[in-house]
């Protein structure tokens, strides 16, 4: 008995010391923590549960026989983030550089089975080489049994992924397949295939950070949501963004009471959009004035900047916002803003999260990128997440709300719940100078007329009440109530149900 | 009285005029340009105007105009506030003769003071103090030895096409004199092709003081005591008060007879102010009379009791000054602290925007705030920076100033940059709290622009200590979140480390214990313990509390994962985590900042009227590279090194962002 004991400490200090003291340095060298250090910064403080610590590989080519350590690469268990259940497995790239075995894969999928089970989110800390080459099919076997658990639980349970060092080839598409992708700067990179690769096939040169890098992928892929500039700060605010999510999908999003009022008022935001219809302004300031505490936790502030996405709470309840930002492409519906969007609406609704909607959209993006990049096929998944979106949706016109684009920001339409109009909202198929010069095309010579008739179409279109009187509108609101009447709304609807006919899935337009 | 009275001007001191107004039962009307719809002088007068666009100078400043709104309004007289038209004589003659009371001093005693050469004359002949000098040019070295002997040393020689410090010689001898006076004539002939060479008396250490008159249309003149102007940048006020802690009541009175003996010299009827130079030895000379109420009026109106509108409108309407000289008190202490829309941290460059958040602090007796915004306004490009007064009072000059330093604790700005944290600093320096300070005390302690960078050490435990309480605040708050495993809910720890960033992105870490007990929070930093209470909402910018017993205010805000907070002119970034945490922080690379040492960026936003170089071309440090033009002022880039322009990035014309590149150096 006493030899088991100390067999067992011998293997867990063996197993805690990863690839050892010399890789331990080479990783901190990097910037990088290692995943036990991780763990700790990411879960409650003694609160992680660690299983399979003596899990080996079963590899006995290429001189992997005698390389065993306890372990093998990853670091799996559950912990808390604030008391609540959290499973994580973490990528130890000190032990064969993180690289993926089947026995690696068998414990990552160990702790997302156990997730679906008691229906609690998995974050995955990713830092591996690749797939563990020794292995071959064995390795890819593993990586695919792992893509299966993502797609299973996609939409059952929240799933965060974290790239804290290299990701790449096949292993870019489990954190592909999670809700949420948080990147490290400068450590961390995410492509399908490599600098070198790209220079023989494609002969451009680029280095790994301007390939895949965080900075890449939350500017101009918008593969992830945010970038950080180290370990601690990625970890740290991971824990931030759990705070908003439900364990999983058959649950409400945790409740924090705040202590700012629900009919707070903000005088400021009556000022908030300029006299002049073309002057741009922060839509941000709404979210920030609007939310608890003015805590708002946005995501891919850099990517499709036209669109803004994130969560706050309504008096301690998570809402996801979403807001057209008129300070960027005058707030125009493109092809990454929708995708951005449609994405986000559904994970709120397939998480019970409320979607609160901020519009001001002067229509599609025009031009031949768009259209040959295929606007129809993308804008509609907004359109497509919206009316399928089941959950609360409370939505605000706060100036344009032009043309088709009008339709697909949570309208009426498409189920919205409670739709209000700033006082100087304009609801109308286009903008009043765009719509008589079309109605009235033969007096297009005679400026005076023309502003005559702009004039016109601008009292009848230019104000929330063409739509109030068919109701499209339920309220207008002076926008220093927004917060007030967005909570209002929020409780009558907390328990709104919606029940679809069966049917296996839909189509939505990928 | 006058039943209703314009005030053709905008901002604060058109608020300020309205307010007095209305308290003397006066209604009151506003001008305004198109940018300044919905400001908050024209929401607090009962009628206003629309004279024009947002440049001043098809606004503001066209008589006309405003002539027509009090036509049109039937205002009988019209109060031109200060800056703009307040000191046209030709304005002033016309709105007399249209048979409206300008509420200001006649247009005679305007244009007598107008010119600054006559009105020196003018003050001689009253027997003013006027800098000795000799008003023609030097022809000689022994000349300027001669005129300087009769001056009495120390003088000053100065070309008369000179400026800026160039051009400019000190002679405290006979030597100097006639050496200074030679190569000064050579340098101004190099320089400005004008060798013409003046000689007047050197004031040492000089302070700007002013004297506040007040004349009535019966020959009465009074003087208000003295306010203390020394603390400017680039001739700008920045700091006002009254009493001066420099001058005695003899020079005091003998100052005073002399203000008032010009005022009488010129009939003046209304508040004026007469400026003089003090030098150490207390000797004082007369610079200008400014024809207007000033912008630091305010401390005036505290030391003595008197509202200075109120008195403006009395005389105006002919009444008699309700005292004499000896009735005037002069009560305690009183400050004003100009609040610029400006960055002191990118060399005061003027910043314009939206008022994302404006919350001056609650004036009270002792606390005045005298603001011509609001909350959601917009700073525009077209007018001066100054966007607020801020005047405390106290029972001397201690009082005063601590009184300050509190109310611009609680003073919220965001949105644009404000100088907030340099009056603050102003206020923390010890040779300004000591009182010894000339005009130029802001060259000499600044030499090198404003910075906050380290943390003074009487206060760094107050500051690490309010980071770490208000971490735990934050802690707590996430402590409240549902759904958590029962055996499992998260404890709030009572060890914190506070991380600060040095400079090089050096990490100071500093173990802080945190236990709650009651309201009160029991910290101990580096074995001292502080007892510290947090008020407020966890959304506050605005903290107040007390800190061992005594209470104080901050600013306090959370940014990302850091908290900013800011107290008494001292500002610090601080990250508090577990120890743990700070231990793995310790662990992450220090990373460079992106060298931008190869882009010109534009520091503030405004119009670029000018790119003054080419691609190719080779600057050197301190060339021209560009002019942006913001709030009516030019702002010149220079280069800051040697370099080759490779490419011009924005055009005249273009409207820039902060921060956006207008030319890459190769």
């Amino acid at each position: 008995m006493h030899d088991i004991i100390q067999q067992l400490e011998e293997k867990r200090a063996k197993a805690r010391m990863g690839g050892g003291e010399k890789r331990i340095a080479a990783q901190h060298a990097k910037g990088k923590l290692t995943a036990r250090e991780r763990i700790e910064l990411l879960l409650d403080e003694d609160s992680f549960e660690e299983w399979d610590m003596f899990v080996e590989h079963r590899c006995v080519d290429f001189g992997m026989a005698d390389n065993r350590v306890p372990g093998d690469g990853v670091v799996t268990g559950y912990g808390m983030i604030n008391g609540r259940l959290v499973f994580v497995f973490s990528q130890d790239f000190t032990v064969f550089g993180g690289a993926l075995s089947e026995a690696h894969a068998e414990k990552i999928c160990k702790v997302m089975d156990h997730a679906m089970k008691v229906g609690a989110p998995v974050i995955g800390l990713n830092d591996s080489g690749g797939a563990r080459i020794q292995e071959g099919v064995a390795s890819l076997g593993g990586y695919a049994e792992v893509f299966q658990r993502n797609v299973s639980a996609s939409g059952v349970i929240p799933q965060l992924s974290l790239i804290m060092g290299p990701c790449a080839g096949g292993a870019v598409y489990s954190p592909a397949m999670t809700d949420f992708i948080f990147m490290v700067k400068d450590s961390a990179y995410m492509f399908v295939t490599g600098p070198e690769v790209v220079r023989t096939v494609t002969h451009e040169e680029v280095t790994s950070e301007e390939l895949g890098g965080a900075v890449t992928h939350t500017t101009r892929s918008g593969v992830a949501d945010l970038a950080f500039e180290n370990d601690v700060d990625a970890l740290l605010m991971t824990r931030r963004l759990f705070n908003y999510l439900p364990l999983n999908s058959r649950e409400k999003p945790p409740v924090r009471r705040s202590s700012d009022p629900a009919d707070r008022i903000e005088m400021s935001l009556d000022t908030l959009v300029p006299d002049n219809p073309n002057k741009p302004y922060d839509i941000k300031e709404l979210i920030v004035k609007t939310v608890d505490d003015g805590d708002f936790f946005e995501l891919q502030p850099e990517y499709a900047k036209n669109i803004v996405i994130g969560f706050g709470r309504m008096e301690g309840h998570t809402a996801g916002f979403v807001a057209n930002q008129p300070l960027a492409l005058a707030g125009c519906l493109d092809i990454r803003g929708s995708i951005k969007a449609a994405r986000f609406v559904r994970f709120c609704d397939a998480f019970n999260i409320p979607v609160v909607t901020f519009v001001d959209v002067p229509g599609f993006m025009p031009g031949t990128a768009q259209e040959y990049g295929g606007i129809i096929r993308h804008g509609a998944k907004l359109l497509y997440a919206y009316a399928e979106c089941t959950v609360p949706k409370v939505t605000v016109i706060t100036r344009k709300a032009y043309g088709g684009a009008y339709d697909v920001m949570s309208s009426k339409h498409l189920r919205g719940d409670v739709n209000f109009a700033w006082p100087n909202a304009e609801i109308a198929v286009m903008g009043p100078k765009g719509a008589v010069e079309i109605i009235f095309r033969e007096e297009k010579s005679d400026p005076v007329r023309i502003a005559l008739r702009e004039a016109e179409y601008r009292a009848k279109f230019a104000n929330p009440f063409v739509a109030g009187a068919r109701g499209y509108i339920d309220d207008v609101i002076q926008p220093h109530e927004t917060r007030k009447r967005i909570c209002r709304a929020l409780v009558m609807l907390r328990d709104k149900k919606i029940d679809e006919p069966w049917r296996k899935h839909g189509n939505i337009p990928l | 009285m006058f039943k209703k009275i314009l005030i053709a001007n905008r901002g604060e001191i058109a608020c300020r005029v309205i307010r007095t107004a209305r308290r003397m039962g006066i209604a009151t009307v506003a001008v305004y340009s198109e940018a300044d719809r919905g400001a908050r002088h024209v929401e607090l007068a009962d009628e206003a105007v629309l004279i024009g666009p947002p440049p001043s100078r098809e606004s503001y400043l066209v008589a006309d105009r405003i002539i027509a709104a009090c036509k049109s309004t039937g205002a009988e007289a019209l109060h031109p506030g200060y800056g703009f038209l307040s000191e046209n004589e030709q304005f002033a003659r016309r709105v007399e003769e249209e048979g409206i009371v300008f509420i200001g001093p006649k247009h005679h005693s305007i244009a007598a003071m107008g010119d600054k050469i006559s009105s020196k004359a003018l003050a001689a002949r009253a027997r003013v103090n006027t800098i000795p000098g000799h008003n023609e040019a030097v022809e000689s070295p022994e000349d300027a030895v001669r005129i300087a002997r009769q001056i009495g040393y120390p003088v000053m020689i100065k070309a008369s096409a000179g400026g800026g410090g160039k051009g400019l010689r000190v002679a405290f001898e006979d030597k100097e004199a006639f050496d200074g006076f030679t190569s000064c004539r050579n340098e101004a002939r190099a320089s400005f092709g004008d060798d013409r060479v003046f000689i007047e008396k050197f004031i040492e250490e000089p302070r700007h003081v002013e004297i506040q008159v007040l004349g009535d249309a019966h020959g009465n003149c009074v003087y208000l005591w003295e306010r203390e102007c020394s603390i400017q940048r680039r001739h700008q006020k920045v700091i006002e008060e009254a009493p001066s802690p420099f001058l005695d009541a003899k020079t005091r009175q003998a100052m005073g007879e002399q203000a008032v003996a010009l005022a009488r010299a010129v009939e003046y009827q209304s508040a004026g102010t007469v400026e003089f130079v003090v030098g150490k030895d207390r000797s004082f000379y007369f610079l200008e009379m400014n024809t207007r109420l000033q912008v630091e009026h305010p401390v005036t109106e505290y030391i003595t009791g008197l509202d200075l509108v109120e008195q403006m409108i009395r005389i105006a309407t002919g009444e008699r000054l309700a005292f004499t000289q000896g009735d005037i008190p002069l009560r305690g202490w009183a400050m004003e602290c100009r609040v610029n829309a400006e960055d002191p941290f990118r060399n005061f460059l003027p910043s314009t925007g939206r008022l994302v958040k404006y919350q001056p602090p609650p004036g009270n007796g002792d606390v005045r705030v005298d603001t011509g915004v609001e909350e959601g306004g917009e700073i525009s490009v077209y007018y001066d920076s100054m966007i607020a007064k801020l005047v405390t009072h106290g029972a001397n000059r201690a009082e005063a100033i601590a009184k300050m330093r509190e109310a611009l604790n609680a003073f919220v700005i965001r949105g644009i940059s404000s100088n907030i944290p340099f009056q603050a600093a102003l206020l923390a320096h010890p040779r300004f709290v000591s009182g010894n300070f000339n005009t130029g005390f802001i060259a000499e302690e600044y030499p090198r622009g404003f910075s906050v960078t380290t943390v003074p050490p009487d206060q760094r435990d107050f500051l690490l200590v309010l980071a770490a309480a208000a971490h735990r605040r934050f802690r707590e708050r996430a402590a409240a979140i549902t759904g958590q495993l029962p055996g499992h809910e998260l404890q709030i720890r009572e060890d914190f480390v506070v991380v600060l960033t040095g400079p090089e992105g050096t990490l100071e870490q500093t173990p802080v214990a945190v236990v709650a007990n009651g309201p009160e929070v029991l910290t101990t930093i580096d074995g001292r313990a502080h007892r510290i209470t947090l008020g407020g909402a966890l959304r506050d910018l605005v903290v107040r509390g007390e800190y061992d017993g005594t209470p104080y205010c901050a600013q306090l805000e959370r940014v990302g994962l850091d908290y900013r907070i800011a107290h008494n002119g001292a500002a610090i970034t601080a990250r508090v985590l577990a120890p743990r945490a700070a231990e793995l922080l310790s662990l992450m690379p220090v990373k460079a900042p992106p060298d931008l040492s190869k882009f010109l960026l534009s520091p503030m936003p405004g119009l670029l009227v000018e790119v003054a170089v080419r691609p190719g071309q080779l600057v050197l440090a301190g060339e021209k590279l560009a002019v942006i033009e913001a709030m009516k002022m030019e702002n010149i880039l220079f280069a800051s090194q040697d370099g080759v322009v490779a490419e011009v990035a924005a055009r005249k014309g273009d409207s820039l962002a902060v921060d956006q590149v207008i030319l890459r150096f190769e």
